[in-house]
């Protein structure tokens, strides 16, 4: 419509002949008039210069935000904002994450496919209502049978709606039994229990909500009933998420009253807004606007690595491209990727060469990095397997920065090994299509674990039950008995050190030979004013603490 | 009496147009948005759900209908006053609707009066020596306000006017000592500001407004002062312009009592395609801004395949459209005097 109107102004603007009229008396009364406005206007007062001083103010995208209902919210935002909201019955601990910590629990007892916790003496939820194992076994069995996006986490431990029941007991007003059917050992079952989808809700305040048999769904979707350091206090879809301060959380009380998450979807207007002061704290800065930060005054960079993982994954299940299955094609993907340029150039530090699948900081972790580019190497792989003649593979990415710039590179450096890749830029949820149905040549991809343990990545990468279920393994055509059965095994193993020595074993099989070429960690940069400190994020999406910001 | 009846006439082919604008609107946009290679149930799980709640939620979606089936079923529930629950914000349609038009509304409102005013005045100044130094500053003004991106002016403004000088707000709508305090009845910032009585926030409303308002006013600018400028210059070359003149008629005269209720019919209807254009909301405007509105809503529903939020917002923009091009059509009817 706007083109419409704009081509009939300027034809009648181009078809008007041009006569004189003379002289206006008054013509400068309606410019002072203009004039006088626009002061009065820019003479209004400008936003302050700091945010309130109890008030924590955070620029970042909330466009992602779908539901802050911890069985259904499976978004960064609103898995980021769950640990401001909500408490687990354990969680790892912030500082050392391998360690396990008891939070609306005090302690666990654990069986033969049986944990039995003691529910924290005292503890409450933000309504005021007293923490009870009837709250547990709602909570576990609700996200169970809500069956949203985290579902699939719980339906790890062999619950479904039909069962889930079952599997959860109360022994008495403060002891609650779960029981699981899965080949998971206890440390694996104690670890899924840390993921956001097992959050403890107050039953009471979420059934007072429920409309139509949704189990408080369309409730909680913007509001809160936790135990978590803060609580909403409001929640606008697109535009912000307030919380307050829970003085009645069973942990530390935060040293902030209100933490105010602001939706401002363009990084460079979050840059303005940390820069002024109009926000303490701005995420999703990109390469550029944190390097136009980069020295100011009154503001810092903080680096976490994150536990996301940016891989390559190729496709052996499409047979229309036979060279996919071959191994001295994934061998020689492995020399023909810049990680250092990609990460270090390109990227400009958001990103570090990582190349295996759990990430750095992750227990059994395995933090050697073999490969670099060596196209001269690649080719006489791709000679010796009789594919020196070329190979063309489609290559599906997602149309947001900074895949394209990526894929660029990879499109550069594969030319010179001798790969023709075409770049196939396409919304992730088509992306993510193409990947389920095994339609793809290959695709450029990133992973995050879904709760803190190696199983959660382990058993995406490196097993294949071949039934379609959820795993990047059969995702890519890639059939492993073997490392399949290894990667249950020590999902089973219940020594922590025997654990590690067995992830790292699967891991430098994946590493060395699978469809997979594992390539970047994700090392996000946040920007925070200087006076800002007691920000802590974890490796995962879901841990990002307020609760000890000062400013 | 005949011109009641024509009035009436009027009104009725107005709501019939009403209606079979919407109808088609709905249905087009409804068969566009099947065609979108975006699947809606992936876009609101991601891929890391298992098949039983993608099975269950395409369920829960009507995704596993057929097209006239989700069509129909849409139909029916919208008669009912249904728009449905927005995929992407979780939230119903109607509400979030009801929240982001007033928002909208008040930028384009404001952005029009500004634009008005001045594109008028600019254009009643520009025919005093046309081709002339004067014109030819506000032939520029014009095109440089269709012609410059308002992504980049938006920001090179936020960073001259907010981040550098410190002369107004900047993102948002109000500052956050005022923004989640104030009850926004309304939801037209300006007046919830001024009702709160609380002191600042007023002045606060508008410093945050005066940005996107010049900005946006600044496009809509280049549209009246062009279109404005040609219907007077056209009037302007007439023989009855030389006969007021030799009776004495001063230019001032001239201008507003000749001319320019000769080219107010050309006035009123660009205006009025503008403001529409207004209404659907300014995508740009709104992201860089960090404002609510109907624009970003809109295509950020695009991008998500969220098919509810994507008809809601276009039966309201519809609505808009054919609401505004209505009473355009009534008022230069009631105005020429050629219809009296």
């Amino acid at each position: 419509m706007a083109i419409t109107s704009r081509s009939a102004s300027s034809a009648v603007a181009d078809a008007t002949t041009v006569p004189t009229i003379g002289r206006l008396q008054r013509p400068f009364e309606l410019v002072s008039i203009a004039l006088t406005v626009w002061c009065i206007l820019f003479g209004a007062p400008g936003a302050r210069a700091a945010t309130p001083a109890d008030v924590f103010v955070v620029a970042q995208s909330l466009d992602d935000l779908v539901s802050l209902d911890p069985a259904e919210g499976f978004e960064l935002s609103s898995v980021q904002a769950f640990s401001s909201l909500y408490q687990r019955l354990v969680q790892p601990d912030r500082d050392e994450p391998s360690q396990l910590q008891p939070v609306l629990a005090e302690g666990w007892e654990s069986g033969a496919r049986t944990l039995t916790f003691e529910l924290r003496r005292g503890a409450q939820f933000s309504s005021g209502n007293p923490l009870r194992p009837e709250d547990v076994i709602f909570s576990l069995s609700r996200a169970v049978k809500l069956n949203r996006a985290p579902a699939f986490i719980l339906n790890g431990l062999g619950w479904t709606a039909a069962n889930v029941d079952a599997s959860l007991i109360k022994l008495d007003d403060r002891r609650v039994q779960i029981r699981w059917s899965s080949d998971l050992g206890t440390p694996v079952v104690l670890d899924i229990l840390t993921a956001p989808v097992a959050s403890i809700l107050d039953e009471r305040a979420v059934l007072s909500h429920e409309l139509r048999a949704d189990a408080g769904n369309g409730w909680l979707r913007g509001h809160s009933a936790g135990s978590g350091p803060f609580q909403i206090r409001r929640y606008i879809p697109r535009e912000a998420l307030v919380l307050d301060a829970n003085i009645r959380s069973p942990g530390d009380v935060p040293l902030l009253k209100t933490l105010i998450i602001k939706n401002v979807p363009d990084a460079a207007t979050r840059r303005l807004l940390v820069e002024v002061g109009d926000a303490d704290m701005a995420r999703d800065l990109g390469p550029d606007q944190i390097e136009a930060l980069n020295g100011k005054t009154g503001v810092k960079l903080l680096q976490f690595p994150s536990a996301t993982i940016h891989y390559l994954l190729l496709n052996t299940a499409n047979h229309q491209n036979p060279a996919l299955a071959n191994p001295a094609l994934w061998e020689a993907c492995r020399w023909l990727i810049d990680y250092d340029g990609i990460a270090n150039k390109l990227l400009r530090g958001q990103f570090q060469v990582h190349q295996s699948f759990l990430a750095a900081g992750f227990p059994g972790g395995l933090n050697e990095t073999p490969y670099h580019l060596d196209v001269a190497r690649a080719r006489a792989i791709l000679e010796r397997a009789g594919l020196g003649h070329g190979v063309r593979i489609r290559l599906s990415v997602f149309n947001q920065p900074p895949y394209g710039d990526i894929a660029q590179s990879l499109q550069a450096t594969f030319a010179e090994g001798g790969i023709t890749l075409d770049i196939l830029p396409a919304e992730a949820s088509e992306v993510y299509s193409r990947v389920r149905s095994r339609s793809e040549d290959a695709a450029w991809l990133y992973w995050v674990p879904d709760y803190f343990d190696a199983d959660s990545t382990a058993s995406a990468f490196a097993s294949n039950a071949e039934d379609g279920t959820n795993s990047l393994a059969w995702r890519a055509g890639w059939r492993i008995t073997e490392l399949s059965a290894e990667t249950r095994a020590a999902a089973l193993e219940q020594n922590p050190q025997a654990r590690a020595a067995l992830y790292r074993a699967i891991e430098t099989s994946v590493q060395r030979s699978s469809p997979f070429v594992i390539a970047l960690q994700a090392r996000p940069g946040i920007v925070v004013r200087s006076s800002v400190n007691g920000y802590f994020q974890g490796l995962n999406a879901d841990m990002a603490y307020y609760d000890r910001v000062t400013k | 009496v005949t011109r009641h009846l024509g009035l009436l006439r009027t009104a009725l082919f107005g709501f019939a147009g009403l209606a079979a604008t919407l109808g088609s609107l709905v249905f087009v946009t409804f068969a566009l948005s099947s065609l979108s290679p975006i699947d809606p149930a992936l876009q609101l799980l991601g891929d890391h759900a298992s098949n039983a709640s993608y099975s269950q939620v395409r369920h829960e979606l009507g995704l596993d209908l057929s097209w006239p089936q989700q069509f129909a079923r849409y139909v029916i529930e919208v008669a009912k006053g249904d728009l449905g629950i927005s995929r992407s914000t979780g939230q119903p349609v109607r509400e979030d609707l009801e929240r982001l038009f007033p928002a909208t509304f008040e930028l384009a409102t404001l952005a029009m009066i500004v634009a008005t005013v001045s594109g008028i005045a600019l254009a009643g100044l520009s025919v005093r020596h046309p081709n002339g130094l004067l014109d030819t500053c506000v032939r520029v003004i014009s095109i440089v306000g269709n012609s410059i991106p308002l992504f980049w002016l938006g920001l090179i403004a936020l960073f001259v006017f907010y981040a550098r000088l410190r002369w107004t707000g900047g993102a948002g709508r109000l500052n956050d000592a005022f923004e989640y305090t104030i009850d926004m009845k309304t939801g037209l910032v300006l007046i919830d500001a001024w009702r709160s009585q609380e002191p600042g926030a007023f002045q606060d409303a508008l410093a945050h407004l005066i940005l996107p308002t010049l900005i946006l006013a600044s496009y809509a600018l280049g549209n009246v002062t062009r279109l404005t400028r040609a219907a007077l210059l056209g009037e302007a070359g007439k023989e009855y312009v030389t006969l007021a003149r030799a009776k004495g008629a001063s230019e001032t005269r001239i201008l507003w009592r000749h001319l320019a209720p000769n080219a107010r019919g050309i006035t009123l209807t660009v205006l009025a395609l503008t403001y529409a254009n207004l209404l659907e909301g300014a995508v740009l405007i709104e992201t860089v801004f960090a404002r609510p509105g109907l624009g970003r809503y809109l295509t950020t529903a695009l991008f998500a395949a969220d098919t509810p939020a994507i008809l809601g917002a276009t039966l309201l923009i519809g609505t808009c459209f054919v609401a505004v091009n209505g009473l355009t059509d009534v008022a230069v009817k009631l105005w020429d005097p050629r219809t009296w």
